[in-house]
């Protein structure tokens, strides 16, 4: 029997992802006619914001050279959506991937043709607890190889002039000396991107081939630009490769190697002149750039794996330490009691990212987990909280004569709260419960601040890739919604079973012959 | 089978048991009697260690259970309880209610179990609820069953703590009768209870619980029909008593709204209360009080609602002085309308005058 009130449940979903698409194509064609701005001059101006990246060197250039604007920070993509719909007024950054952005679908923006005068200074940073002994004369003599043999300007060519996206056969060393672990952001084109699922980029090629130099094995970890340099400092990653700016703020946290190259800083404004293409080619052509092209769909695929990971295994290790606090404080044990108290209220008194953070870089600073592992590890101490107050609310509702009667009939304390109570307090908790895990779902989504990648940060990646922000996004949540809805259906059989009245199998009558 | 000795339970403000020391016969069928408040739940609870006794030692059989190193596990499995609010578990079935605890508890064999709850179900007439939930019952079935459930671990001892106490009297009757049956199987059962005519016919020993000690203790017959002590007799006989001692005609006010009180309280009605007060009034403040100033008069108004009458006995120091005799005229006149029957008679403590009222 299909029940009307799940009917009801559909016809609502159905409207809330249309609404969702209708919102995002309104705000697609939305455009707000504005002053044309043509010079950099007109730029030095109390009316006009301007954005760029936080912590780019770009940052201290718009401030000695534009000091009257405000300043508004976004991370490149998200900046230069929001000059196109006029939110902002103009967008500063390294010209290159810019441009690059715009050869590639970006629209409604256009690059003025006069840059800042000041250039950026791009460079490798580097861990000041790095384990490789002599790490930075060895990264600078290598930088100074390979500009001398021409490799930097053939390398520079090939992914900037000729935009020949194949990464070069680079041989790894059969027996490394070293384990080099680079940090890097995949959300920047030509240096550091996903092509399809793998990274790519000038930054990429220029990282193995400086393994091969150090004779070394590597691995790449992506973060956000506001991730990554926390991350190099405490030593999680011994360098960054990821067109990164030198700043003096930064240079004051780790150091930086020899400059790579100096770019232009170009200025990004709003094309008045652009024409829309009409929505349904817009749809199909996002969709195509969103699923379709470069097989982007592995690389969604990869992300809803990890985000079902970190959810599957905190949940069960959540509500297995769940039950273990609860059942050391549920007999009053003074000392269990007050650790307890401490170790829920530090948990609970901040925001997951921070916690997040604080153990992925204080806690785990020095170990080598994986920021899988610790996500699971975070979201396990956040979930077994949820659990032990569900089961705190739900003994107390459960009448003292149950655990007088049982104690009476000689049940242990365990045997009584496992065999009488927690059978009654499941089917009035296993809501609550199903909350409890859709809410911890929807939290994992800032598992990307650690350099996990999940359904929210594989969307972060292809919009920097499509310069295309609905698409990514509404998949992103269409797929989170799938998976709240699969929790759904698995708790409402699950209710179905613990339900005395409802439940069809009683195991202690199984195999009895009832002689009737 | 159980020997208690000086035991005692204090709480933070109470001590429901002082010092109780009794020895408790295999086969013995025991009724707890006593006012509220005197500890009797507390000794039934003390047995099966569900309170821990504050002092004194108990022993099942050989073993001493308030000694350290107990298994209180296996304790509770040889001592049986049925409590006075069922609590049965919500989320099993009656018969699975049953089986539970010798599956779990003593290993049984599920099909073992099975047949014996069913046999022990069909004694007591509920069989056919053997699939239902404790919220589809009643509360004289859900009784029943968790007698069954006890009788199903087979214990040495039966406490029963005011079984038919949350009962509609409707179904007093049944749960009375498995109990009367269960007391001729000579299984060892301790029941507190309110019901005396139950407790009557259905134990070999009462004991009267008071001041946190047994107070007293009996065969039935003793107890219910010549009890010793006073205390006993006024619960047994349900006597609510007020007592006064007056030495001052000023007294006056405070005695008769005392008395008032005392008369709405009990339920006792109108002119029965107007009897009591013309008797006191007449014989205390226009005789006793009157002609003997110094006299010190101790009043005692004695209610039974086992039969509805009403006993005013009054001690006064002194020469030997009967009111209804030596007193004057208009008084005794007044007195005779509010009495039925007197006693008078006068020894070295002084007068003692009984007057029965009306």
């Amino acid at each position: 029997m299909v029940s009307s009130k799940r009917i009801y449940r559909r016809i609502i979903v159905c409207v809330i992802i249309t609404l969702i698409l209708a919102f995002a194509v309104g705000i697609y064609s939305y455009a707000e006619q504005g002053e044309e701005i043509t010079s950099r001059q007109q730029l030095n101006n109390p009316d006009i914001t301007i954005g760029t990246g936080d912590g780019s060197a770009a940052v201290n250039v718009i401030k000695r050279e534009l000091p009257n604007a405000n300043i508004a920070y976004f991370e490149a993509v998200q900046g230069y959506q929001t000059v196109a719909q006029g939110k902002i007024d103009a967008y500063i950054f390294e010209r290159l991937p810019m441009e690059k952005a715009m050869d590639h679908g970006l629209e409604g923006v256009k690059l003025l043709d006069e840059n800042m005068e000041e250039q950026l200074k791009i460079a490798v940073g580097i861990s000041p607890n790095c384990k490789i002994p002599d790490f930075e004369n060895e990264l600078n003599s290598f930088i100074k190889s390979i500009k001398e043999d021409g490799t930097l300007d053939d390398m520079y060519n090939r992914w900037v002039n000729e935009e020949n996206e194949d990464m070069p056969f680079i041989e790894s060393p059969s027996n490394p000396k070293y384990h080099l672990v680079i940090g890097t952001t995949g959300l920047v084109q030509p240096y550091s991107y996903y092509k399809g699922n793998e990274l790519c980029g000038l930054d990429i090629e220029l990282g193995y081939r400086f393994a091969k130099y150090l004779d070394a094995d590597v691995t790449f970890k992506v973060y956000d630009y506001s991730g990554i340099i926390p991350a190099c400092a405490t030593g999680n990653i011994d360098c960054i490769m990821a067109n990164l700016n030198i700043t003096p703020e930064r240079a004051q946290s780790i150091p930086f190697s020899d400059v790579l190259f100096t770019q232009p800083i170009a200025i990004m404004v709003k094309d008045t002149t652009s024409v829309k293409t009409g929505i349904t080619d817009y749809i199909a052509d996002g969709f195509y750039k969103t699923f379709i092209k470069e097989s982007r769909w592995k690389l969604i695929v990869q992300g809803l794996l990890t985000t079902v990971l970190i959810t599957l295994f905190s949940v069960i290790f959540g509500t297995l330490l769940g039950f273990v606090t609860y059942l050391l404080c549920k007999d009053g044990n003074k000392v269990a009691n007050s650790i307890y108290k401490v170790f829920s209220t530090l948990i609970q008194g901040m925001p997951v990212v921070v916690l997040l953070m604080i153990l992925y870089y204080v806690v785990f600073g020095s170990s080598s987990l994986s920021a899988t592992i610790v996500s699971i590890v975070g979201f396990t101490l956040v979930f077994s909280i949820g659990v032990h107050g569900l089961l705190v609310t739900g003994s107390k509702s459960i009448d003292i004569g149950q655990y007088e009667a049982a104690y009476a009939l000689g049940h242990s304390r365990l045997s009584t709260f496992f065999t009488i109570i927690l059978p009654q307090i499941i089917p009035l908790m296993i809501e609550s419960y199903m909350g409890e895990i859709i809410a911890l779902i929807k939290a994992t989504a800032v598992v990307g601040y650690i350099a996990v990648i999940d359904l929210t940060k594989v969307g972060d990646i292809i919009r920097n890739r499509t310069y295309e922000a609905f698409f990514p996004l509404i998949a992103a949540a269409v797929l989170y919604f799938v998976l709240e809805g699969i929790v759904i259906l698995i708790i409402r059989r699950v209710k179905i079973r613990v339900t005395p009245k409802l439940r069809k199998k009683r195991h202690l009558l199984e195999g009895v012959n009832l002689h009737d | 089978m159980i020997r208690i000795e000086g035991l005692k339970k204090t709480y933070p403000n109470v001590t429901p048991l002082r010092d109780v020391n009794v020895t408790i016969n295999d086969g013995d069928v025991v009724s707890v009697i006593g006012p509220s408040g005197t500890g009797k739940s507390t000794l039934l609870r003390c047995i099966n260690l569900l309170e821990k006794p504050t002092q004194g030692h108990i022993w099942i059989g050989e073993d001493e259970i308030t000694s350290p190193g107990t298994d209180l596990n296996m304790v509770r499995r040889k001592v049986g309880m049925v409590f006075q609010s069922f609590n049965l578990f919500n989320h099993l079935s009656v018969i699975e209610n049953v089986m539970l605890s010798p599956v779990k508890l003593l290993k049984m064999n599920k099909q073992e179990a099975y047949d014996n709850a069913y046999r022990l179900l069909k004694e007591v007439g509920l069989s056919e609820k053997a699939d239902s939930y404790p919220d589809e019952l009643s509360g004289g079935q859900k009784q029943r069953i968790a007698i069954v459930r006890t009788l199903a671990m087979n214990p040495d001892v039966i406490l029963m703590d005011e079984p038919t106490s949350a009962l509609d009297p409707t179904m007093v009757g049944d749960v009375q009768s498995v109990i009367r049956r269960l007391s001729k199987t000579g299984k060892t059962l301790m029941i507190v209870t309110h019901e005396m005519d139950f407790a009557k016919s259905v134990c070999n020993r009462v004991f009267y619980m008071d001041e946190g000690v047994i107070y007293e203790e009996g065969t039935p017959d003793e107890i219910f029909n010549n009890p010793k002590k006073e205390k006993t007799r006024q619960f047994i006989k349900r006597i609510k008593v007020l007592t006064f001692d007056i030495d001052k005609y000023s007294q006056f006010n405070d005695v008769f709204s005392r008395l008032m009180m005392y008369c709405s309280d009990n339920a006792i009605d109108k002119s029965t209360y107007l009897h009591i007060r013309l008797a006191l009034e007449e014989a205390v403040f226009h005789n006793i009080l009157e002609t003997r100033y110094e006299y010190k008069i101790h009043a005692q108004v004695e209610y039974s609602s086992e039969n509805d009458k009403v006993l005013l006995m009054l001690d006064y120091s002194g020469d030997k002085h009967n009111v209804l005799e030596e007193g004057n005229e208009l008084s005794v006149k007044c007195m005779s309308f509010a009495i039925s029957d007197t006693e008078y008679c006068y020894d070295d403590n002084g007068n003692h005058l009984k007057l029965y009222i009306k």
